[in-house]
């Protein structure tokens, strides 16, 4: 793994780019080698077709009656198939190393006598020969050919030469003719030679490519089909709930990877128990809480019922007061506590009517409605979301609980779901007297308590409005009512 | 009227015991799960009050148990839990309705009410709504006076409706759907029409109240 997490480079191209290059070196090589192992070969076979051509043009080296050497002349006499009385003669074959080995058309008697016809096939301009005396004069053939110089092998040296502006391969045979002592010099331009070489390398080369491909498809296929597990396990991944806390399978998962995989799972477990023990703690703490809270509440009641004393009586309803605000921070904390996100499962969520939710909150919120003289309605549009149903319960709640508190005796209340935007939203709007703008980010805050608010408020309930919106993704707004004076508060969900 | 109360917590236990006395029941309390069967097998009890959380035997588990095997006593779940999963499995399970603590006992004592009524009306065929008594059976509804209320077949249907869920709030949609047959059409302004004429014919018996925007829920004055 790369040490830059902003590269990210995938194992894929790193498993190509580590294979490709060394592939592609080991080609050059396996060329060059080859190329260095049939290049001396390829050299000597031409050397000794050269050597070959110098005897056999020795051979023809004869001496004339005045004691004079003189090169003995053939008449090639009429080709056997070509000619006059045969038709046209074929076109002259290029320099083509590999083509059909026959012997040269236009063939000068004059320079280049018949034998080497025989001897060296394809031999046209670009060979040449000069055979000369040990005095440096020469007997026949090319008379600027440089003898070629060096060791002496079995009466044969060898060299390179520019002869004619051309770079020629010589080879010199020193013999003796009717005891005079002669050279014999062939040439022929390496064309014929490098030609060969060079078709010899395109053809290696094209083969070693060819299978340098083949190899690298083979490696890109078993990359991708040694990879396919852990595609598997990204795609598995991706695939979850962001929110799911399931353990990933440890099934098709290969080796190298099963330890992270593993101890991925570990922290899910870790967070799993964690959430779970936070549950369970919240549960407790909520019954440990509100049974005590209950008992103490209704024998309150009980002993209010039962005095006829006006001053205890007055002292028993103030104490209920502090029951009831007692009992209403306890709800507020643990209902707080349960909108954080680990509190609750990604099991919790589902599709929610928000018209059910406000009949449901609309219900239960009537009677202290009604008690507060305030008509409490509702205007629904159809509107579906996704989330937990006894938070957003718990949000609503809290949002015409505060409505109530600060919207006066003979106001209304109103309720609202639909789509703005395809956004699905849900609203509650008071008569009340509103929230100046400067406000509106402080009431948010927990424990925050606006001036002249009554004393039954813990300043929690619309903390947990904003922690239960955040935990829905949504986003919770303050606005001016639509008319009069009031507060709009307003829940936005993400759209579809 | 006879209540089984069942809750481990003596303060709680007393003040429900003193508040629905106060109201007119008799209540008799255990504190565990275990003790409700031999309760049950002495005497006739027309509702059960079932905390969640007894220690031993839980509430789930007596809920469950009592529907196992039959019996139709209205169950009312008190419970510290607030999660809606609670809810949802003790209703589930067979109980009939949830209050969550810490609770006013005249909230208690109207679910008591609702609670019996609904059996009541079930066995008796007769609900009583505040001062108005509905005889089912003989679809007539008497005033305080004694008096039988002249109602058409919708407003007899409509009042039958909001008697049954009395105290909750019942839709217009609903309304519609229990007033009319399928082939028939009738908009949400002739139910309001029908439920302002029935609310004159009621007078001080009962109350429909209109919640704007949702429907109609009937109280007791």
């Amino acid at each position: 793994m790369s040490s830059n997490p902003t590269r990210a480079p995938s194992i894929r191209g790193r498993l190509l780019g580590y294979l490709l290059l060394p592939l592609v070196l080991l080609l050059i090589a396996s060329i060059w080698a080859d190329h260095r192992t049939y290049v001396t070969p390829m050299y000597d076979m031409f050397d000794r077709a050269l050597s070959h051509a110098a005897v056999s043009i020795a051979s023809h080296v004869q001496k004339a009656p005045d004691g004079h050497l003189y090169v003995e002349r053939q008449d090639p006499g009429p080709p056997l198939l070509h000619g006059p009385g045969h038709g046209p003669l074929p076109p002259p074959p290029g320099d083509e190393p590999f083509a059909k080995d026959r012997p040269p058309e236009r063939f000068d008697p004059e320079y280049r006598p018949m034998s080497w016809m025989r001897l060296y096939s394809g031999a046209r301009e670009s060979f040449v020969y000069r055979v000369s005396m040990a005095d440096g004069s020469t007997l026949a053939g090319d008379e600027s050919l440089p003898i070629a110089v060096g060791e002496i092998i079995d009466n044969l040296t060898y060299g390179d030469v520019h002869h004619r502006g051309l770079l020629f391969r010589t080879a010199s045979y020193h013999t003796i003719v009717a005891g005079a002592p002669i050279i014999v010099t062939v040439g022929e331009t390496v064309h014929r030679r490098d030609t060969v070489v060079r078709r010899l390398d395109t053809v290696v080369g094209l083969s070693d490519g060819i299978q340098l491909l083949l190899v690298f498809g083979v490696c890109m296929f078993g990359i991708t089909v040694a990879l396919r597990p852990i595609n598997r396990l990204r795609d598995q991944i991706t695939r979850r709930e962001p929110s799911s806390l399931q353990p990933l399978p440890l099934e098709p998962v290969p080796g190298e990877v099963r330890p992270l995989v593993k101890s991925l799972n570990t922290l899910l477990v870790t967070v799993r128990d964690s959430t779970l023990a936070q549950q369970h703690f919240l549960t407790n703490a909520a019954h440990q809480l509100r049974t005590p809270l209950t008992g103490l509440k209704a024998q309150l009641e009980v002993l209010a019922s039962e005095t006829r004393d006006s001053a205890q009586q007055e002292r028993i309803s103030r104490l209920q007061g502090s029951v009831d605000r007692l009992a209403h921070t306890a709800n507020q904390l643990l209902a707080l506590a349960r909108a954080e996100p680990s509190a609750h499962g990604p099991g919790d969520s589902v599709e929610i009517q928000l018209g059910t939710l406000i009949e449901a909150v609309v219900g239960s919120m009537l009677d202290r409605a009604l008690a507060h003289d305030i008509d409490l309605g509702a205007e629904c549009e159809a509107a579906q979301v996704h989330g937990v149903y006894w938070l957003l319960h718990e949000l609503l709640i809290n949002l015409v609980d505060n409505a109530i508190r600060h919207t006066p005796r003979g106001g209304n209340i109103t309720l609202r779901c639909g789509l703005h935007q395809n956004a699905p939203y849900l609203e509650v709007e008071d008569s009340g007297p509103g929230i100046p703008p400067a406000e509106r980010e402080r009431v948010r805050e927990r424990f925050y308590r606006a001036a002249g608010s009554d004393g039954q408020s813990s300043g929690l309930g619309l903390a947990i409005v904003e922690e239960i919106a955040r935990s829905h993704r949504a986003r919770f707004e303050i606005l001016d009512a639509r008319e009069g004076t009031g507060a709009r508060m307003r829940i936005t969900f993400p759209g579809p | 009227m006879r209540i089984l109360l069942v809750e481990d917590d003596p303060l709680v236990s007393d003040a429900i015991v003193r508040g629905l006395a106060t109201a007119g029941y008799v209540v008799d309390a255990v504190t565990d799960a275990e003790s409700v069967q031999g309760r049950l097998d002495t005497a006739h009890y027309d509702l059960a009050i079932v905390d969640l959380g007894l220690p031993g035997e839980d509430g789930f588990s007596l809920v469950r148990r009592l529907r196992r095997d039959g019996s139709p006593l209205p169950l009312l779940i008190v419970t510290a839990r607030d999660g809606l999963d609670d809810r949802v499995n003790a209703l589930d399970l067979g109980a009939d309705d949830y209050l969550v603590k810490p609770f006013a006992l005249p909230e208690l004592a109207a679910r008591c009410r609702a609670l019996i009524r609904r059996a009541t009306a079930a066995a008796a065929n007769e609900m009583v709504v505040g001062q108005l008594r509905i005889d089912l059976a003989g679809r007539r509804a008497i005033d305080n006076n004694g008096r039988v209320l002249e109602l058409t077949r919708r407003e007899w249907s409509i009042l039958e409706c909001l008697a049954h869920h009395s105290g909750r709030v019942v839709s217009k949609e609903r309304l519609i759907q229990a007033i009319v047959s399928w082939d028939e059409e009738i908009s949400g302004n002739a139910i309001e029409v029908h439920v302002s004429r029935l609310r004159a014919k009621l007078g001080e018996a009962a109350t429909v109240r209109g919640i704007r925007g949702l429907g109609y829920r009937l109280d007791d004055a």
